[in-house]
C-alpha cells in the first residue's frame, strides 16, 4: 500500500514538478498516451543534456562578430539542452562511407540528427536498412508548418523519419553578359550550337535527370527503363558533341562568374550567393520544370529521438526558420517563414530564389527515389559522367 | 654494447621493428581487410558474401582498362614534366642555396599549406578561358581563338604535375647536395666542359635521387582523382575517379577493392621494371 | 660573356621555377584582400583589409588551423624517426626479407586513399578505438613513413662509409660515431623527409576524413565550405601560415649564421 502510494506521489510530483517547462509541458501530453499503454511507466520523457548535431558547413546561422550560431543559442535557454554542432558533413556519399560501417554494426554513430539530401540516395538507404530512428512526432506540433508540397517524398511517405531542414531547386544558371537573354529551354542548354563547350551539367543523376527528362516529356517522379534512357541518350549525345564541358559538383560557380562557362545547371542557393557580386548572373527554373531537393534531418539509430524531435519543433516555428534562412539562402520548408523574414529584411522576402513563388514551385518535382537505389541506373549515370 | 656486438644480426631487425610493426598494423591488417573484401561479391542492399569471387578482378580489368591506362599515361607525363622542371630547382638550391638551402625547401613545400582543393581551384582561375594565361596562348597561336585550357587533358596533366611538384624536388635535393664538389672540380678539369662534367658526374651520382623522386611521384599520382575532377571531362578520368565513385556512390566495396588491388598490381610491376632497368643494387642499396 | 649568361640562366631558370610553385598561391594571397558581397571568393570585387582584420571571424576555422599544424608536427616527428631507422636497416644490413622489406614501402604509397582510408577505418572499429585526433595521428603516420623511407634512403645509398670507419679507427664507438658523424651528414636528407611528411600531413584530406570522428582539419574545414563559398578568411589563414613558416624559417637561418660568426669571431 505504502509503496503504490509512494510511487504515485513521485511520478506526480515529478508531472508537477517538470510541468512548468517545455519538456514537461510536452511530457504530460505524453505520458497520458503511455499510461494507456499499460506498458512499464516509464514516466515523463526526458530531454537529454546534450543534442549532438551534424550538419553541412554554413548552413546555420551565425553571428560573425560573437561567432556564436544564435539560434542554437535561443535552443539553449528555451530548453536547457546544450548543442554540440558539428560541420562535417560535406558530401552525401563520403559522409555516408564513413558512417555505414558503425551502423551497419549496430553501432551508434555518436549523433542525434544528421542531413543528408535526398538527390542522392543515402536518406532512402538508410531508412530501408532500419538505420534510422522514427522521429517523436508528438514532440513536434509544429510539423503542421511543413510546406505542403513536401509532405510526402517518395523515401519516406508519412515523414516518419525525416524532416526538412532547408531545400533547394536545380535550374539553369545563365551569365546574362554571354547569352543576352536567360537561357530556360533545355533544348537551348544542349543543342544550341552558339553554348558549345560553354555549358555544364551536375554530376548529380537526380538534378540532371529531372531537367532532361522534364525536359523529354517524361516524368522524374517515376522513372521507368525506357524514359531513364531516353535521357541518357540526349545527354551523352551533349557531350559527345563537345556541348557539355563537365560534370561539376558546385565547382561550376568559379567558371560561370569568370566567363568561362555562358550556362550552366545551377543550384538556386548558389546564385543567390553569386548574384550578389555580378547581377548578370541569373537563375531561372527550366520552361520544362527542375527537381527540388532537400536537405533532411534524420535521427540515426542509437541517437535520442526525442530531443532531436524537440529540436526539429524548434525549428519549424516560422521565426527561427525565418533566421537560419536570413543567413543561409536556401528554399525555407516552413510555411510561414516569408513573412517572418520579412520583418527581418524585406528584400530577403522577396528574393524569389529563397522564398520562391507557387508558379515556379509548381514546376519542381521530387525525383524518383526508388530510381536513386536501382544500381543499373547508377552504374549507367557514373559510366557517362566519366567513372 | 657488447650485447649488441654480440648480436650484430639483431641490429637491422631491431631498427626495422618500430616502423614495420606501425606499417604491419595500421597497413597490412587493413590491406588484408581490403582482400578479403575484393574477393566477396553481392550488393549493400543484400549483403555481401565471401566466394572467392576473382572474377571481380577479371571485371574490373576489362571494364577500366582505358581508365587504367590513362592514369599511367598521365601519371608518366606529369613525372617526366615534372623531373624537367625540378631538377635544375634542386640543383640550383643544392648548389647555390648557400646557408638560404632550407629556407628554399621550406617554400617548395609552401603549396601544401592552403590544401589540395584551394591550390587546384586558384589553377582553375589561372587557366581561366578570360584569363592571361590562355589569352597569351590565343595570341601566339598555340591555342585556337576559341581554344581553351580547362577541361583538358592538358590542365589534367598540368594540375596533376603541379601537386606532385614537390615529390619530385625534394629527392633530387637529397642526392644532390650531398655531392661532394671536389669531385665535380676534378671532373671539370679533367673534361675541360661543365656540361660533361655534369654528365659524367653530377648526374649519375644523382640517379638515387631520380629513382626516388619518380616513384613518389608516379606512384601517388597514378591513383590521383581530384584533379581530373576538377579539371577534366569525362574522357580524362582515371582509375582513381572509377575507385572513388564504386566506393562512395555505387557501393560496391568488392569491385572498389578489387579495382585497388589491381592498380597497386600493376604499379608494383612497373616499379619492379623500372628498378631492375636503372640497376636497382646501386639505387636501393 | 657566354659564361656569365650560363651561370645565370640557371638562376633564372631556379626563379621561373619558384614562380611557377607559388603562383597559386599568390593567387590565394590576393583573394585574401577581396571583398565579394556573395559567399564566393571567385572574381575581385574590390581591395579590402577587413578579410584580415577580422581573421577569426569563421567559427572552427582557427581551430581546424591549429588541429592540423599539431597533427602534422607530431605525425611528422615520429614517421621521419620510424622511417630513417628502416632506411637505415634497408640500406646498411643485408638481411633476410630485405627485398620484401623494401617493397612493401611502396604498398601504402600505391594505395588509393580512399580504401585505405575506409579499410583503417574499419580496423579502429573492430577494435572498439574511438576516432578521433589520435586515430589521425596514427593514419598520418602510418602513411608518412614510407615517404621518408624513399626521401633517406636516396642519400644514404652511395654513402661514404669512410668517414665512419676513420672515426671508428679513432676510438669512437658506434653510438658516438652514428651521433657525430653520421647524422650531422645525413641531416639534410632527414630535414627533407621530414618537410615532406609535414606538408603531407599538413595537406591530407580523404584518410583524414574517415578516421577524424568529431575532429576537423583544415583540409576538412575547406572542403565542406567550398560547397556553400569558402570565405576569404581561408586564403587569409592560409597566407599567415605560409608567411609565418617562412618568418621563423628566415629567422632560424639568420640567428645560425650569427651565431657562426660570432662563434669564429672568438676562436
Amino acid at each position: 500500500m505504502t509503496d503504490l502510494t509512494r510511487k504515485e506521489l513521485l511520478r506526480r510530483a515529478a508531472a508537477g514538478g517538470t510541468i512548468l517547462s517545455l519538456p514537461g509541458l510536452l511530457a504530460a501530453c505524453g505520458s497520458d498516451d503511455e499510461e494507456a499503454g499499460g506498458t512499464t511507466a516509464t514516466g515523463p520523457k526526458e530531454l537529454a543534456n546534450t543534442l549532438r548535431f551534424s550538419n553541412w558547413p554554413l548552413y546555420i546561422d551565425v553571428d560573425e562578430k560573437t561567432k556564436k550560431r544564435p539560434s542554437l543559442e535561443e535552443f539553449t535557454q528555451k530548453t536547457g539542452v546544450n548543442v554540440r554542432y558539428f560541420e562535417d558533413i560535406n558530401d552525401n556519399a563520403t559522409y555516408f562511407g564513413k558512417i555505414q560501417r558503425p551502423l551497419s554494426q549496430g553501432q551508434s554513430i555518436d549523433r542525434d540528427i544528421v542531413v543528408l539530401t535526398d538527390n542522392s540516395r543515402f536518406p532512402g538507404l538508410m531508412i530501408n536498412r532500419e538505420w534510422a530512428e522514427p522521429l517523436d512526432k508528438s514532440a513536434i506540433p509544429n510539423i503542421k508548418n511543413l510546406q505542403d508540397s513536401l509532405k510526402s517524398p517518395g523515401f519516406d511517405p508519412d515523414r516518419t523519419y525525416s524532416l526538412p531542414w532547408q531545400s533547394g531547386m536545380t535550374g539553369i544558371a545563365s551569365n546574362l553578359g554571354l547569352t543576352k537573354t536567360p537561357v530556360t529551354s533545355v533544348d537551348r542548354l544542349l543543342e544550341d550550337p552558339k553554348l558549345k563547350g560553354k555549358v555544364t551539367l551536375l554530376t548529380e543523376m537526380a538534378d540532371t535527370m529531372s531537367v532532361v527528362m522534364l525536359a523529354n516529356g517524361d516524368d522524374p517522379a517515376k522513372v521507368d527503363d525506357a524514359s531513364f534512357d531516353r535521357g541518357l541518350r540526349r545527354i551523352q549525345r551533349a557531350v559527345d558533341s563537345g556541348q557539355v564541358r563537365q560534370f561539376t559538383g558546385n565547382d561550376y560557380t568559379g567558371p560561370l562568374s569568370r566567363g568561362d562557362l555562358m550556362a550552366a545547371l545551377a543550384w538556386s542557393g548558389d546564385v543567390v550567393q553569386l548574384n550578389a557580386d555580378n547581377p548578370k548572373l541569373v537563375w531561372r527554373i527550366a520552361d520544362s520544370g527542375g527537381d527540388i531537393w532537400t536537405d533532411n534531418m534524420l535521427i540515426p539509430k542509437g541517437g535520442d529521438a526525442y530531443t532531436a524531435s524537440t529540436y526539429m519543433n524548434f525549428v519549424y516555428d516560422p521565426k527561427i526558420a525565418a533566421q537560419i534562412a536570413a543567413y543561409v539562402n536556401y528554399v525555407s520548408p516552413v510555411k510561414g517563414a516569408r513573412a517572418e523574414a520579412a520583418k527581418i529584411d524585406p528584400a530577403l522576402a522577396d528574393n524569389p530564389l529563397i522564398f520562391p513563388d507557387d508558379e515556379t514551385l509548381s514546376k519542381t518535382v521530387i525525383f524518383d527515389s526508388e530510381a536513386l537505389n536501382n544500381q543499373d541506373y547508377l552504374e549507367k549515370w557514373q559510366s557517362l559522367i566519366g567513372a | 654494447m657488447n650485447w649488441l656486438h654480440r648480436h650484430r644480426g639483431l641490429v637491422p631487425y631491431l631498427l626495422l621493428a618500430p616502423g614495420l610493426a606501425w606499417l604491419a598494423v595500421f597497413f597490412l591488417v587493413p590491406l588484408g581487410f581490403l582482400s578479403y573484401q575484393s574477393l566477396q561479391s553481392g550488393t549493400f542492399d543484400f549483403g555481401f558474401v565471401f566466394d572467392w569471387a576473382f572474377y571481380n578482378y577479371w571485371d574490373a580489368i576489362t571494364r577500366y582498362e582505358d581508365h587504367l591506362i590513362r592514369s599511367f599515361v598521365y601519371a608518366g607525363l606529369a613525372t617526366a614534366i615534372a623531373l624537367v622542371v625540378s631538377y635544375p630547382l634542386a640543383y640550383w638550391i643544392a648548389f647555390r642555396g648557400g646557408r638560404w638551402k632550407n629556407l628554399f625547401l621550406l617554400m617548395i613545400i609552401a603549396p601544401f599549406f592552403v590544401t589540395y582543393l584551394i591550390r587546384t581551384l586558384a589553377w582553375q582561375n589561372i587557366l581561366a578561358d578570360q584569363g592571361m594565361v590562355v589569352g597569351i596562348l590565343r595570341d601566339l597561336h598555340i591555342l585556337d581563338s576559341d581554344g581553351r585550357l580547362l577541361a583538358t587533358s592538358t590542365a589534367v596533366v598540368a594540375g596533376i604535375t603541379y601537386n606532385f611538384l614537390p615529390f619530385m624536388a625534394l629527392p633530387l635535393y637529397v642526392s644532390l647536395e650531398a655531392i661532394d664538389h671536389r669531385l665535380i672540380e676534378a671532373a671539370q678539369d679533367l673534361y675541360a666542359s661543365k656540361a660533361k662534367a655534369f654528365l659524367r658526374v653530377t648526374l649519375p651520382l644523382s640517379l638515387p635521387g631520380i629513382f626516388a623522386g619518380t616513384l613518389l611521384t608516379f606512384i601517388p599520382a597514378a591513383g590521383d582523382f581530384i584533379n581530373a575532377q576538377l579539371l577534366g571531362t569525362p574522357k580524362q578520368h582515371m582509375i582513381g575517379n572509377v575507385i572513388q565513385s564504386k566506393f562512395l556512390e555505387l557501393i560496391d566495396y568488392p569491385e572498389a577493392a578489387a579495382l585497388s588491388l589491381l592498380l597497386m598490381a600493376f604499379i608494383l610491376v612497373g616499379v619492379l621494371a623500372y628498378s631492375r632497368a636503372l640497376g636497382s643494387e646501386r639505387l636501393t642499396g | 660573356m657566354t659564361a656569365a649568361i650560363r651561370r645565370h640562366a640557371l638562376t633564372v631558370y631556379a626563379m621561373l621555377a619558384f614562380a611557377y610553385l607559388l603562383l597559386p598561391i599568390a593567387v590565394v594571397i590576393a583573394f585574401s584582400f577581396n571583398d565579394p558581397k556573395g559567399r564566393f571568393n571567385y572574381v575581385w570585387q574590390g581591395f579590402t583589409l577587413d578579410n584580415w582584420r577580422n581573421w577569426n571571424a569563421v567559427p572552427g576555422l582557427s581551430d581546424s588551423i591549429v588541429l592540423s599544424l599539431e597533427v602534422a608536427a607530431i605525425s611528422s616527428v615520429v614517421a621521419t624517426a620510424l622511417g630513417t631507422l628502416i632506411a637505415l636497416a634497408l640500406v646498411r644490413h643485408r638481411f633476410y626479407g630485405r627485398g620484401t622489406t623494401n617493397f612493401l614501402i611502396f604498398l601504402p604509397m600505391s594505395t588509393p586513399e580512399i580504401v585505405l582510408g575506409a579499410s583503417l577505418l574499419a580496423l579502429f572499429l573492430n577494435l572498439q578505438f574511438a576516432t578521433g585526433f589520435t586515430t589521425i595521428l596514427i593514419a598520418h603516420i602510418m602513411f608518412n613513413i614510407s615517404y621518408v623511407v624513399v626521401t633517406v634512403k636516396a642519400r644514404l645509398v652511395g654513402f661514404d662509409r669512410h668517414l665512419e670507419e676513420a672515426a671508428m679507427d679513432l676510438g669512437a664507438n658506434e653510438f658516438t660515431t652514428f651521433r657525430k658523424v653520421t647524422l650531422p651528414l645525413i641531416a639534410p636528407a632527414i630535414l627533407a623527409g621530414l618537410f615532406l611528411a609535414f606538408a603531407l600531413s599538413v595537406d591530407d584530406f580523404v584518410i583524414t576524413y574517415f578516421n577524424a570522428g568529431a575532429e576537423t582539419t583544415f583540409p576538412l574545414f575547406v572542403w565542406g565550405a567550398a560547397r556553400v563559398g569558402a570565405p576569404p578568411q581561408v586564403n587569409v589563414i592560409g597566407t599567415a601560415i605560409f608567411v609565418l613558416a617562412l618568418a621563423a624559417m628566415a629567422a632560424n637561418i639568420a640567428l645560425q649564421s650569427r651565431r657562426a660568426r660570432q662563434a669564429k669571431g672568438l676562436t
